[in-house]
């Protein structure tokens, strides 16, 4: 009939209009949604590379800090004020180990801990007399 | 049916102004596309569009065991701008005082000044403290140009600090910053700004600090507020060391705010590489420790201590005495400004008895005397190209009746046993000697405006010359020059190049360049550089060494050498007539003592050079035995101690170095 026919195309257009508004809508909304996160993303990335620059200017704060309290004059000054009494080494209190050293601290080792076990161990022997 | 509103002239006429319409409307949208387009975009760039700055972070120097020597931190430049503030925040005041380490009564004179009366106030300066683009007073950018290359510091603190904005009605001009501190730390400027004081602010900026102060000045150098490098390895280095800076073009919204997501480029910045030099902070505060007591005791009027590797020429501490504070370079008074100069290297002195190993070497490496060649050491003058020359006279009125060998020459340090071997080896072929032994021609060294010292060829010679330049007279030398001569007989006979930078490394610590040993020439053989080793040990040992008395007892397990050093020093004196003369300075030498340990198989040399000390403190002639010799000692006990690869008993290989194991002793 030529009114269905009319309705039908109608109701066709309708429903594809529809189907184009829904379908830009979402297109909208999701590329609106994209803008967003990508606006989120970047700004928590500024707020991270502040924070790691500020991590690093605190870092080398405390490194100019720890490397101006290791100056020799100070170390020196702190040495008298809080009376340690620290001195420098001198040659009579130096021994110098030219052979490898870990042989001498291994022998070291191993006679403090016979002489030790030595001391410490006392072994008895009970004897009986054969029949 | 009726027609209604649909009668063809209304409708034309309302399709007209609909077409009217959208015409107008698209008129306009190609107005503002098409032929504005330029102008409206320009006029958004400016709006929108911005370019930051990320600034690159200057490389540390470093010594050999990885001590910060020089480092840039940030601080913050912090200001007020007064018409900002609030009359709530006033109660804070106090709190922002301590914090920023003004009194209350300053801060309030910073704070309660808004405005600035006509003419106090010539131009205004930015906020950061940065230069103007364009300085058109040339005559002033010569003066400061002129200062720099001289190494005087400017006082950079005496600008005023203040900016302001146009004159109102008045002929005020308001106060728009006022710094009030620049040298606000990180955690500093945290809590100010937890006070939430409205219109204070900083500017972060990098400075440069130098963590210990006077160690290494003239070494290390400086760079100055506006981070230029002026001196020393600042300067030298400072294509590694100032880095990149990056940038990023962005937009910003209405609150002057970036807005992160319309980022188009993104370039970071490239932090400087590191420096590290062959300095030891240890040794070089040993260096200077010395020299203070050298000051304390006798009072010179400069002094310089210098210690290297002979076998690699890398410089262990470069120490001298006049110095100055890296952190305060710009505070020295205008009548102190020779402090900046390193004197190791930018002035010369006459060596004096030092200079005899030159013409000992060479007439040995020659073959013209052996150490037993005795010469008479009572003549007083000796023919020279058949013309008879005096000869100089013995230090301090000594007379040597029995011929001396060279061996004893070197020992006693016979002025005219020198200068006979001076005269023996010939004019031409002694100047080659003092040439390739390093003199008359720069070390190389870069950094501290080396000069070459005075050196005349043989054609420009006096007849004395010949019997004066063997003993350390007629010839100009620098400290350095002195030290790397001896460093040829101590390293086998071969002129190294003082080094002073050992490796450049990228921002993440990884050695982009390492520097080895540079041989400029051989100039003795090895037989030789042995052979004086032996004799120069003997001003140690002998009785009759010009050391001996001051060095025993010596440090045990180790046998050094090295030569003593007395010269008179020379000062210009106008006569009566006008005439301008040199004449000898009385009471003034320069005492020095260069040497080097062990002696089989040198690792450290030491030169000590002390001008013009104070006689009477002295208790005599202020010559090298009395005044270097002894801080030489303290020096070599010290090292001795500290460096564990040091192979102080005799016969030990040089494979393993041995290792130093403390046993503890009583304090």
């Amino acid at each position: 009939m030529k009114t269905s026919a009319a309705h039908g195309i109608v109701n066709q257009v309708l429903v594809y209009t529809l189907v184009g508004i829904g379908l830009s809508s979402s297109i909208g909304v999701g590329a609106v949604w994209m803008r967003e996160q990508i606006s989120l993303t970047a700004n928590a990335n500024k707020a991270l590379e502040a924070r790691i620059a500020d991590l690093t200017r605190r870092c080398e704060e405390t490194t100019t800090a720890i490397a101006q309290e290791q100056d020799a004059t100070v170390l020196l000054q702190r040495n008298t004020l809080w009376g340690i009494g620290l001195l420098p080494p001198q040659e009579g209190q130096v021994q110098r180990v030219t052979e490898d050293p870990t042989v001498r601290m291994e022998a070291k080792r191993n006679s403090g801990m016979y002489r030790d076990t030595a001391a410490a161990a006392t072994v008895s022997f009970r004897v009986a007399a054969q029949p | 049916m009726s027609k209604g509103f649909a009668s063809n002239y209304r409708i034309v006429v309302l399709a007209s102004l609909v077409l009217l319409s959208f015409t107008g409307l698209g008129a306009r949208l190609v107005w503002l596309h098409v032929i504005d387009r330029q102008e409206l975009l320009d006029t958004v760039e400016k709006a929108r569009r911005q370019i930051i700055i990320q600034h690159a972070r200057r490389g540390d120097i470093l010594d050999a065991r990885d001590n910060l020597l020089a480092t840039s931190r940030s601080l913050i430049d912090l200001g007020v701008d007064p018409q900002l503030l609030r009359k709530e925040d006033e109660k804070k005041w106090p709190q922002l005082a301590t914090l920023t380490g003004l009194s209350l009564a300053d801060l309030e004179k910073i704070l309660n000044t808004r405005s600035r009366p006509p003419g106090a106030i010539a131009a205004p300066k930015s906020p950061a403290g940065e230069p103007p683009l364009f300085d058109f007073d040339f005559a002033k950018s010569q003066e400061d140009a002129k200062k720099t290359e001289e190494g005087t510091a400017v006082d950079e603190d005496a600008d005023d600090d203040t900016v302001v904005g146009d004159p109102d009605t008045n002929g005020e001009r308001p106060v728009q910053w006022a710094k009030l501190s620049d040298e606000i730390s990180e955690s500093t400027y945290a809590s100010i700004m937890k006070l939430g004081i409205r219109g204070i602010y900083g500017n972060r900026v990098y400075r440069r600090v130098y963590p210990h102060n006077e160690l290494a000045a003239h070494v290390i150098g400086y760079v100055n507020r506006a981070e230029e490098p002026v001196t020393g390895i600042e300067n030298f280095a400072d294509l590694y060391l100032h880095g990149q800076n990056g940038w990023v073009e962005s937009e910003k919204d209405g609150h002057q705010v970036e807005l992160a997501q319309f980022r188009t480029r993104d370039v970071p910045a490239a932090d400087g590489y590191s420096v590290v030099l062959s300095i030891d902070a240890v040794v070089q505060h040993i260096a200077e420790a010395e020299l203070e007591t050298i000051v304390d005791k006798y009072r010179p009027r400069k002094a310089t201590i210098i210690v290297s590797n002979p076998r690699t020429g890398f410089i262990l501490a470069l120490a001298n005495t006049p110095t100055f504070n890296l952190n305060e370079y710009n505070r020295l008074p205008p009548g102190e400004q020779f402090r900046l100069r390193n004197i190791a290297v930018a002035d010369m002195y006459e060596p004096g008895s030092v200079f005899k190993i030159v013409a000992a070497s060479g007439a040995l490496n020659d073959a013209i005397v052996t150490p037993e060649t005795a010469f008479d050491c009572s003549l007083e003058n000796v023919l020279v190209n058949g013309t008879p020359r005096n000869l100089p006279r013995e230090f301090e009125g000594e007379h040597f009746d029995a011929p001396l060998s060279v061996a004893d020459i070197l020992a006693r340090s016979s002025n005219k046993g020198a200068a006979q071997i001076g005269v023996l080896l010939g004019a031409r072929r002694f100047y080659d000697y003092v040439r390739a032994f390093g003199f008359g021609q720069t070390t190389g060294f870069p950094v501290g405006g080396e000069i070459s010292g005075s050196l005349q060829p043989p054609e420009k010679w006096d007849g004395l010359t010949i019997t004066r330049m063997p003993i350390g007279q007629s010839i100009g030398v620098t400290p350095l020059q002195m030290h790397q001569a001896m460093c040829v007989i101590a390293n086998g006979g071969v002129l190294l190049r003082p080094q002073i930078i050992w490796k450049i490394r990228d921002a993440s610590g990884e050695a982009i360049y390492n520097l080895g040993p540079a041989k400029v020439r051989r100039v003795i053989s090895e037989q030789t550089a042995r052979t004086m080793t032996h004799l120069l040990e003997r001003v140690l040992t002998d009785p009759d060494g010009t050391a001996f008395k001051e060095w025993n007892p010596g440090i045990a397990g180790c046998d050094f050498a090295g030569k003593t050093g007395t010269a008179q020093k020379w000062e210009a004196v106008t006569l009566p007539s006008g005439r301008t003369v040199e004449r000898v300075m009385p009471h003034a030498n320069v005492a020095s003592f260069i040497g080097f340990f062990p002696a089989d198989n040198p690792q450290v040399a030491i030169s000590v050079i002390v001008d013009h000390a104070d006689e009477s403190l002295v208790g005599g002639t202020a010559s090298g035995a009395k005044v270097a010799v002894p801080s030489f000692k303290h020096i070599a006990e010290q090292l001795i101690t500290y460096l564990p690869s040091l192979e102080i008993q005799p016969g030990i290989g040089a494979a393993s170095p041995p290792v130093i194991a403390m046993e503890g002793g009583p304090r």
